[in-house]
């Protein structure tokens, strides 16, 4: 009896554990939703009323757009471009044996591993010494493309090694070319994990700050143009922006959970 | 020649006449399939990096430019001190490993509940994973800001602390607080979702075995979900430990100046164009992290990360 009273209690702890952890998660994200629509943008206390001002002011900040819409086009660009090239490569991981494919699984993982500030300022300095290449556009693109490469590689080759390659193959008996047999059976197989790949480095893209940093030269994008703002004080414009990308993203997760496994993404991802 | 590579591979087709041919597409697939991303990891990962370890051992001129001198001095002077810790190289390397190791430990204390009640129950789990993963894709730079409201003298959290009349209170100054705050609360997911897999994978019926047959809580979890959930809480304190190490963002909102973690360290000479003991630095953190990767992959459940291996 005593048992099964402790274990009810137990029971309820972790429930509340559960509701304070979540609490935690959510204190930010409720604060910068809340001074969005605060009078005063940097502070609840005093907490001096509501009003929309902080929305309008931001819908009409061209360059905050500008640096909205930069974003979202490096974001694309970067992913498509992860993608892209990441397919094939996890093809060639999974189902062949080369020299150096040890090599090439770490060159992979390796975006994810080196710290942000390290891979920004070395690519910076590559740039502009090696290359001579001005930092801007094209190179943030690049360095997106290769930060969202190990997410796409890892989510794509994870599927793909559990898929029945003997369906590709009987394709090719039935007399599909080699690209034909991987585009008709073998890719819608493993489109779920192309499409999560795709949509993890478009996210990690447009909320990349700190390589951005480094590599975007004149190009503001969102986070760059955010941290400018931050460095001369509060920005009530920035609450805003961060309240719409909230909602997008609620939506756009509300749908992604209901299609496919992101928590499953998620851990395979990182 | 191709023969002999394809003996090296191990490639062989029953077909033995049309062998040749067959590996001569085969590696040309292969080269193709791989060309895309080797030539950007190459270009843009690998080149980048070896530049930066060979800046480390070069010199910087007076004319900011690179002397191709190759010396172990820019080395030398990270720990060139009386005695080597009071160097602020070796300074943030400490702190920064402290504040990581600070950070996982908070993550895990706090994840590990909750990914057994994920685990174990089927009410409501959509809605707690929904929960916790919309901040978790939230802008980075977005809830660091919000932690820099929280946070500081006359940041909410005092203001409320004020307001029940407790008075200032320290930790909810700028400092290493406030910086766990903010890194455990961006890491916190990754490790909650990696317990969650390893729990969830759990055969319980061990577990309701050991009970069975008197083991108290405590000792189950200690001798049945402690260690097969091992590999998982070794990969997540992994996701947790290394971003926390080199974080950037986070310290430079919330340390209020009073501390620098070694990114910020390698950021702020790369700013005042040191970028020879820049690389130094750079190099010996990536040595470090590594390192680091090296020893916890042998223990951790990486998930996919395996690329596909068992």
């Amino acid at each position: 009896m005593a048992a099964t009273t402790r274990g009810r209690l137990l029971s309820y702890a972790l429930t509340g554990w559960t509701a304070v952890v979540l609490a935690f998660l959510w204190v930010p994200l409720v604060f910068i939703v809340a001074l969005s629509v605060a009078e005063n943008a940097s502070t609840l206390f005093p907490f001096e009323g509501l009003t929309l001002a902080h929305y309008r002011a931001t819908l009409a900040d061209e360059e905050l757009l500008r640096s909205v819409a930069n974003s979202f086009s490096i974001a694309t660009l970067a992913a498509a471009a992860a993608t892209a090239v990441g397919v094939p490569g996890s093809v060639a991981l999974v189902r062949y044996d080369f020299p150096l494919s040890g090599a090439f699984r770490v060159a992979v993982v390796l975006p994810m591993v080196v710290p942000g500030v390290v891979l920004g300022i070395g690519l910076l300095i590559y740039l502009r010494t090696v290359l001579d290449v001005t930092p801007g556009f094209v190179p943030t693109v690049l360095t997106h493309a290769v930060y969202g490469l190990p997410f796409v590689v890892l989510l794509v080759s994870a599927r793909l090694a559990a898929f029945d390659e003997s369906l590709e193959e009987a394709a090719r008996d039935l007399g599909a070319s080699p690209l034909e047999a991987f585009r008709d059976v073998t890719l819608p197989a493993v489109a779920p994990a192309v499409a999560a790949g795709f949509l993890f480095a478009w996210i990690r893209s447009f909320e990349e700050f700190v390589r951005a940093y480094f590599v975007s030269g004149t190009t503001d994008v969102l986070t760059t143009t955010m941290y400018a703002m931050l460095a001369y004080g509060t920005a009530p414009r920035l609450n805003v922006i961060a309240t719409l990308v909230l909602l997008v993203l609620a939506v756009v997760l509300a749908v992604a959970m209901n299609v496919g496994d992101v928590v499953g993404a998620v851990t395979a991802g990182e | 020649m191709a023969g002999a590579d394809a003996d090296a591979n191990g490639t062989r087709t029953p077909e033995s006449g049309a062998l040749q041919r067959i590996f001569g597409s085969r590696r040309t697939r292969l080269a193709a399939l791989l060309a895309p991303s080797g030539g950007l990891l190459v270009a843009l990962l690998l080149a980048p990096l070896s530049f930066m370890v060979a800046l480390s051992f070069a010199r910087i001129g007076d004319a900011y430019e690179i002397i191709w001198e190759p010396s172990a001095a820019n080395y030398a002077a990270l720990f060139d001190g009386t005695p080597f810790w009071t160097t602020p190289f070796f300074q943030s390397l400490t702190l920064s490993i402290g504040v990581a190791a600070a950070t996982t430990l908070v993550c895990l204390v706090t994840a590990f509940p909750v990914a057994y009640a994920l685990a174990r129950r089927e009410r409501g789990r959509r809605i707690v994973l929904f929960l916790v993963l919309l901040p978790f894709f939230t802008m980075y730079l977005v809830r660091v800001y919000s932690w820099y409201l929280l946070f500081g003298e006359g940041g909410v959290l005092n203001d409320l602390a004020a307001l029940l009349g407790v008075g200032p209170v320290g930790a909810f100054d700028f400092g290493i607080p406030a910086i766990v705050v903010g890194l455990a609360h961006a890491q916190f997911p990754y490790m909650l979702l990696t317990l969650y897999a390893g729990i969830d994978a759990v055969d319980f019926e061990l577990v309701e075995a050991a009970r069975d047959l008197g083991a108290s809580r405590v000792a189950v979890f200690r001798d049945v979900l402690w260690p097969l959930t091992l590999p998982n809480v070794v990969a997540g304190s992994l996701f947790v430990f290394v971003p926390a190490f080199g974080a950037f963002v986070a310290p430079q909102f919330l340390s209020g100046s009073t501390v620098l973690m070694v990114g910020q360290l390698i950021a702020g000479r790369v700013e005042s164009y040191n970028i020879a003991s820049a690389s130094a630095a750079a190099t010996f953190v990536v040595v470090l992290v590594a390192v680091a990767f090296g020893v916890a992959v042998r223990y951790a459940r990486l998930g996919a990360s395996a690329g596909g291996e068992q």
